[in-house]
């Protein structure tokens, strides 16, 4: 994934704490501001281009989030919707850029934030899995060397030849999960991507994240379904309006957020 | 993005297992508030997903159409029947003794390049909105696979040209020379592209706009008829189109005419290199928020 600041390659010098010993992730303080409304109006910008001072509409997005994720958690995200859960994994996976703070992640994101993205309906579901793959980062050849195990644990068996528009759209998800689970990176971002599969394959997709995370890798969850995120996070942020408001082992977060919402 | 990650990820890709991937030692990244986040020893690592995204739009371009990439010969033939009835029947149109078929091909291929590229480059970061909110996958990938797509529109008139010229024996020597017109030509169109699928992104205004702006370059490009032909200072000012600095370049490097008025070429090189410099600027600048307001 190209876009990023800056990447130090710890050589030589002997850091006080070891690399791998420290969070994969952190937060300090991230702020995103959205200028709302999809256009600027006509009067608006005759304004701006004539010097004069318009009125912004603005939303904070991320308010002053600050928190980090260990090497090998299962870190759960909750929150109502607009809670800035969103745009959160999108800084984290370097899709925007936050407008204050910064973060440090040490090591590859794979965002799945929406199942059956950047597929081409006029494509074969093979031709979009090359697709997919390249766009997230992969090697060509990685991705042609998996393609077997890929279209097995999407089970969609020989319509990967078929046109992703005669696809069903639990084959759709399937699929883009099984490219997801398939390539193995540091970090895995799974945003509420089991929301359309059914029930068989939502328990295979939960086994495979819970052996990303024995494996040794890192996983952020976010999904409306609190059964889910207890059963799979080690730890879980609660988000609302932009800000962070408890971070802590699942139990404890998941009780207060219930008692908050009841 | 510092050299350094840059080599990383270079090495990622070409890692044969994919489980190499799990590591990333020493991998850090600083994610904060950037003006610009391209930087121009990105574009090698990006070229795997300019590959990928032209392969598809160049297929998905065809699907669904009886005649498929028959379009790609049908399009420059129907400009220049355009141009064989609509211009040189109604008008006697100087082409320094060369056949007028020839002469108006070779132009024609400049323009479907440009014209399908652009057409396609403009609106390729609205298309792929839904791959920029989800992916990080690099930006500038979408508008230049827009570039490498259409490829076969310049290849296409551009090849009949040249064999039209040999057969007729107009062919000069110069042709060596072509490679560096084809060049400008490509550079020209990408600072194009760059700069309004840039600006499409904020403002679709432009989808006004560039249909018009089309059909105008059409007349406003010597496809039809040569510079020199035009009154007055329009035969130098015309080269405010890059195009026409294009067109004329090549005619003289295909056709054994004379060479064309040195103030058009020099005004159309020096538009040529406003434009880049303008879209790999906007491009460049509204790069990292462009998830946000696509």
């Amino acid at each position: 994934m190209k876009p990023s600041r800056s990447a130090v390659k710890t050589l030589g010098l002997q850091p006080a704490i070891a690399w791998s010993d420290r969070p994969i992730i952190e937060a300090h303080n991230l702020t995103k501001v959205y200028r709302l409304g999809e256009h600027q109006s006509l009067r608006g910008t005759l304004t701006t281009l004539t010097g004069g001072h318009r009125e912004r509409h603005t939303i904070r997005a991320l308010n002053d989030v600050s928190f980090s994720v260990a090497r090998g958690d299962c870190f759960g995200i909750v929150g109502a919707n607009g809670s800035g859960k969103s745009t959160l994994l999108q800084v984290i996976s370097q899709i925007t850029v936050p407008t204050a703070g910064h973060a440090i992640v040490r090591g590859r994101v794979l965002p799945l934030l929406a199942v059956g993205t950047g597929f081409h309906p006029e494509l074969t579901g093979r031709e979009n899995v090359v697709l997919f793959g390249t766009v997230l980062g992969f090697a060509r050849r990685a991705i042609l060397e998996r393609m077997d195990e890929i279209i097995d644990f999407a089970e969609i068996g020989s319509h990967i030849d078929t046109p992703l528009k005669r696809y069903s759209s639990g084959m759709q998800a399937r699929l883009s999960f099984a490219v997801a689970m398939l390539f193995p990176a540091p970090i895995s971002i799974f945003d509420e991507v089991l929301a359309v599969t059914d029930d068989e394959f939502t328990t295979r997709c939960l086994r495979s994240i819970e052996s990303i995370v024995s494996d040794g890798r890192t996983a952020i969850f976010v999904s409306h379904d609190a059964s889910l995120v207890r059963r799979l996070c080690t730890r879980v942020m609660w988000m609302e309006h932009g800000e962070v408001c408890l971070v802590g082992p699942t139990a404890e977060v998941l009780d207060a957020y219930h008692s908050a919402h009841a | 993005m510092a050299s350094v990650k840059s080599s990383v990820d270079r090495d990622d890709r070409r890692a044969p297992d994919a489980d190499a991937l799990w590591h990333d030692i020493g991998l850090e990244l600083r994610l904060e508030p950037v003006k610009t986040r391209i930087r121009l020893d990105n574009i090698a690592a990006m070229l795997p997903v300019v590959r990928v995204l032209a392969v598809r739009d160049f297929k998905a371009k065809f699907k669904q159409s009886v005649l498929g990439p028959i379009w790609i010969f049908l399009q420059p033939l129907a400009l220049l029947a355009a141009f064989l009835v609509g211009f040189r029947s109604v008008a006697t149109i100087k082409t320094s003794g060369v056949p007028y078929v020839v002469f108006v091909l070779i132009a024609i291929g400049a323009w479907t390049y440009f014209q399908a590229s652009l057409s396609m480059g403009a609106v390729s970061l609205v298309t792929n909105a839904q791959l920029m909110q989800r992916t990080a996958c690099p930006r500038l990938a979408f508008p230049v696979a827009a570039l490498i797509a259409n490829l076969p529109s310049l290849a296409v008139p551009l090849v009949a040209g040249l064999v039209a010229a040999a057969v007729t024996g107009e062919l000069s020597l110069r042709v060596l020379l072509l490679p560096l017109g084809v060049l400008w030509l490509l550079v020209a169109t990408a600072g194009v592209v760059m700069l309004t699928s840039a600006l499409n992104v904020r403002y679709r205004d432009l989808l006004a706009v560039l249909p018009l702006t089309l059909q105008l370059g059409v007349f406003f490009s010597p496809i039809g008829y040569q510079a020199a032909d035009l009154p007055g200072v329009a035969r130098t000012l015309i080269g405010l189109n890059p195009l026409a600095g294009v067109m004329e370049t090549w005619r003289w490097m295909i056709l054994p005419i004379h060479p064309p008025d040195s103030g058009l070429i020099a005004l159309s090189l020096a538009m040529t290199a406003v434009l880049v410099l303008a879209g790999w600027f906007v491009f460049t600048r509204s790069e990292p928020t462009m998830a946000d307001v696509v």
